[in-house]
């Protein structure tokens, strides 16, 4: 039985991806460092926390918020078969974002589409900027 | 044009099972909606090829990026023995599911011996 998924001839795909990673971003390396990756960004009212974890339902992801940080926790399920090529991360993971600002625990919102996982934080109404008015007598 | 060729290109990782009666193909493509996702199948070539359409917020201020916008493209060379015209394709969740049925020639089939 000849089970013949790819080319065996690879040298060519290896030589392109010596190049792309020569060439690559700062951000093409930090992905390899933790699972899943994230992105962390915020205007003037809210925290925004986004995830790729594809695969995982959004039932199944477990959101905790802490003092000072949001734990982002799941687990990723293997199927069960015989397996002629693994590449998927399996198993548990965790990351954690730390927080510096209070955040409105009420109104956290988390939502999940095409296996990006978006966390909404908004800030606390205390660490927003206000205007100090000066009274001028 | 121009920004489509700037996109970084991924390799989908991708799981192959096999079952009784045909291979599981899976391949995570994070953010590739259905309408951005295309397959293909050219002779015994799949070539799975989708594109992530992330908008954020313009005025958000970015303080970590581990991941964007990409393309993601992968072929896999199928054997005789998967059946082309069943293939099955479903995206959920960001994960494209392929299952490949296997022709039914491939069971192992007596071969009755006729006496001359």
């Amino acid at each position: 039985m000849v089970l013949d998924f790819n080319s065996p001839y690879v040298f060519p795909r290896h030589f392109d991806r010596l190049f792309q990673e020569f060439f690559k971003s700062s951000f093409g390396n930090e992905r390899k460092m933790a699972y899943p990756p994230i992105n962390l960004s915020e205007d003037d009212k809210i925290i925004y926390v986004r995830s790729e974890i594809p695969g995982v339902d959004i039932a199944d992801i477990e959101l905790t918020l802490h003092d000072k940080s949001l734990v982002i926790k799941g687990e990723r399920k293997a199927a069960a078969g015989k397996y002629l090529r693994q590449e998927r991360p399996a198993g548990a993971f965790q990351r954690v974002v730390t927080l510096n600002v209070p955040v409105d625990r009420d109104k956290v919102g988390a939502s999940m589409t095409d296996g990006v996982l978006t966390v909404t934080l908004p800030k606390a109404e205390e660490s927003l900027p206000k205007k100090i008015s000066i009274g001028v007598e | 044009m121009s920004a489509e060729k700037n996109m970084p290109r991924f390799r989908p990782v991708t799981d192959i099972i096999e079952q009784e009666d045909g291979f599981l193909v899976s391949m995570d493509m994070p953010g590739v909606a259905k309408d951005a996702l295309s397959i293909e199948l050219n002779d015994n070539e799949l070539v799975v090829s989708g594109k992530t359409a992330y908008d954020f917020g313009k005025a958000e201020s970015f303080v970590e990026v581990q991941f964007g916008n990409g393309e993601y493209g992968r072929s896999l060379s199928i054997s005789d023995m998967v059946d082309r015209d069943n293939i099955k394709a479903g995206l959920k969740n960001g994960v494209l599911e392929l299952f490949l049925p296997k022709l039914d020639k491939v069971q192992p089939r007596r071969i009755e011996i006729k006496a001359g």
